[in-house]
């Protein structure tokens, strides 16, 4: 059972069924809206109702039937779908009066041109666009491709995110007139002219109307010089944002995946990425993840510039934007555990220490230290970490290898010499980090009266790079007389007191001896040294022996020392 | 293809005795220029516009009135003017297919 509604169709009575009434309704309000705009819409619409009511009178038998579904259908049938009411503009072309032709002139839109292509036509649909011969865009395309990649890549994307232009209409899109300022002038001119136009044919009865109509005109041309500004600034934007993303990619791509892929081939430096890392990750997937992790963001930014730049940009799908969003916070999640995973490697510090007596039998008078440095030098490779690099020792193993090793002189508070050697390493245990330090090969001897200290460390290359160190320090008897080789200029640590106003790297240049309040004094220092022009807020020195600054303050101190011998700043107070 | 042959259709139908809506499309359908009705009535109105058609109103004894429609004088122009330029391009045509047959 189903109610009925009746209707006044072209003036005659229709008693309809409520589905078919609703149907009914729908099919004439599409029509109605394929109509909107057109001149004498109503009057079609009213023509239809009618041929629509003669039709509902030729199917019923008796007044008394009620329209169904089923004749309604059947209307649609012979009446055809909305789109069908479509008639061509084109075919009023010859007809006149019926057109206003070549009213509003097409704006340009970017296709790819298939009738003038080499590649994939982006070039020769650029030409339409930009409105220069496509033969330069290919060459300023090959240019950048060859030097910098980024014409490659611009291409690519451009192939794949421009339409071709296939239909007329979209080629005619594709050739229409250039968005440029003289266009916008023009249009702005013509609206004035309309202006102009109506003042002349003033109509007095209707001024009010055309107040009102030269208003819209007006506002209309202004809107158009606003909105151009608006465009230029945001194609510029567009621009903008097209070139910082190409250039992020092209340079993530050629720095990290250039690593990745050579990780294959074995290039100096790469094994440091093992001695470096602690997470087990290899070098290709820490690679993809970061180009992931940085390029993604920055693919969005250059495909938000081409799509402010280019009106009819493809969209590179939802499916395919969420997936690259997907991916994205994958690789973060991936890199932020591979992150603290590398960070807990050096949780802890462990040291080893070991103390030994030097000259045991008996402690010569006058004491030399001596450095001895590597030939290892000599076989030490460019790349380093954390002061740590890679060197062959004298049985050819690879080996780490640092020569950032110090001393200090401290007293000894019995009558021998000792010496203090402590390792420090880092670990994800304390444990773990323990048993590297020990793992720090580190050896000294004595010849003679002098102690010979290797200036270098060295350790297996599967302990890795943990941040190894090492501290000496050379416990010295009271009277005991020290002096130091020119080698170990650089190498005498901050901790080690003494008596004048010296820089560590000048104390090996006299002798010295260990007092019983643990500072070392100076037998054969010139009384002046560093003392000219000196005044209690200290001095400045420039001459020819570089620049010497000594500052005090309430107690505060800095010195600056340039020379020869390079730059020293101390500060304390 | 169809550009302008409906229309030129619709006036030669219209020559010499007025029609109403449905005799017309009885005609374009019996030639099948036409798959739905719907079409016509737009093209109807825009060649009124356009002055090349006028109607007048008469009762219908069966259902609504009918909307005859008739030409007027620059129609009566404009279809001889269309039936000269139809035999130049049929003559054309002719021409330049026969030729490919042969």
């Amino acid at each position: 059972m189903n109610k009925t509604v009746d209707i006044n169709l072209a003036n005659i009575l229709f008693h309809v069924d409520e589905k078919a009434y609703n149907k009914l309704q729908r099919y004439l309000e599409a029509i109605k809206r394929s109509f909107a705009g057109t001149p004498g819409s109503d009057e079609i619409l009213a023509d239809i109702e009618a041929r629509i009511a003669e039709l509902f009178q030729e199917k019923l038998e008796n007044e008394r039937q009620v329209i169904t579904l089923k004749e309604v259908d059947e209307i649609i049938t012979i009446m055809g779908q909305p789109e069908d009411y479509m008639v061509d503009e084109d075919i009023f072309d010859d007809v006149p009066k019926t057109e206003n032709t070549g009213s509003t002139p097409r704006v340009k839109k970017l296709y790819r041109d298939m009738d003038n292509k080499y590649i994939g036509g982006v070039c020769a649909g650029l030409e339409y666009y930009l409105g220069f011969d496509a033969l330069w865009i290919r060459l300023i395309f090959i240019f950048l491709a060859l030097f910098t990649g980024f014409g490659f890549i611009a291409y690519i994307l451009l192939w794949i995110l421009v339409p071709e232009a296939a239909t007329t209409s979209q080629k005619l899109d594709m050739k229409g007139e250039p968005i440029n300022i003289s266009n916008i002038e023009k249009k702005v001119k013509e609206g004035f002219d309309g202006v102009a136009e109506r003042v002349k044919n003033v109509d007095y009865e209707k001024v009010g109307n055309k107040v009102k109509d030269r208003g819209r005109t007006f506002f209309d041309a202004l809107g158009d010089i606003i909105m151009f500004f608006f465009m230029v600034i945001g194609k510029f934007i567009g621009i903008l944002l097209i070139i910082i993303g190409a250039a992020t990619l092209i340079g993530l791509f050629v720095g990290l995946f250039t690593v990745g892929i050579l990780d294959v081939i074995h290039i100096p430096g790469l094994d440091f990425y093992d001695m470096v890392n602690s997470t087990d990750a290899p070098v290709w997937l820490v690679t993809l993840l970061t180009f992931f992790a940085v390029g993604i963001p920055f693919f969005f930014l250059l495909y938000l510039g081409l799509k402010i730049l280019v009106n009819n940009l493809k969209s590179i799908g939802n499916i395919a934007k969420f997936s690259l969003l997907g991916l994205w916070l994958l690789s973060i999640i991936i890199l932020a555990i591979l992150g603290i995973k590398q960070a807990t490697a050096h949780a802890y510090t462990g040291s080893t220490r070991q103390d030994e007596v030097l000259f045991a039998d008996k402690t010569p008078d006058t004491l030399l230290v001596r450095m001895k440095s590597s030939e290892l030098y000599s076989y030490q490779e460019d790349i380093g970490f954390d002061g740590m690099t890679l060197t062959r020792n004298e049985e050819g193993e690879r080996v780490l290898f640092s020569d950032d090793v110090h001393f200090d002189i401290q007293q000894s508070e019995d009558s021998l010499a000792h010496i203090h050697i402590r390792r420090d390493a880092d670990g994800s245990t304390f444990e773990e980090a323990e048993a590297r330090a020990g793992k720090i090969d580190y050896v000294y001897g004595l010849d003679g009266n002098a102690v010979v200290l290797n200036d270098y460390i060295t350790t297996a290359i599967e302990n890795k790079v943990r941040d190894q160190q090492i501290h000496i320090n050379l416990l010295i008897p009271v009277g005991t007389v020290l002096q130091f080789d020119p080698s170990t200029r650089h190498k005498l640590g901050w901790a080690t007191h003494y008596d004048e106003d010296l820089y560590p790297s000048d104390v090996p240049d006299y002798s010295w001896i260990m007092q019983s309040d643990g500072k070392i004094h100076c037998l054969d220092c010139p009384a002046d040294v560093y003392k000219k022009e000196r005044d209690e807020d200290g001095h400045i020195i420039i001459n020819k022996e570089g620049v010497d600054i000594d500052l005090k303050d309430h107690g505060d101190s800095f010195k600056m020392k340039i020379g020869n011998d390079g730059l020293h700043i101390k500060s304390g107070e | 293809m169809r550009k302008g042959v409906l229309e030129y259709c619709i006036l030669s139908i219209l020559e010499g005795e007025d029609k109403y809506a449905s005799e017309i499309l009885e005609a374009l359908k019996d030639a099948k220029m036409l798959v739905v009705e719907g079409t016509i009535y737009p093209l109807l109105t825009r060649l009124k516009n356009a002055g090349l058609l006028n109607y007048r109103w008469e009762e219908s004894t069966s259902g609504p009135p009918r909307k005859y429609y008739a030409l007027t004088e620059t129609g009566k122009v404009f279809l001889s003017e269309l039936n000269t330029t139809w035999d130049e391009l049929r003559t054309a045509v002719n021409l330049v297919t026969n030729a490919k047959n042969k």
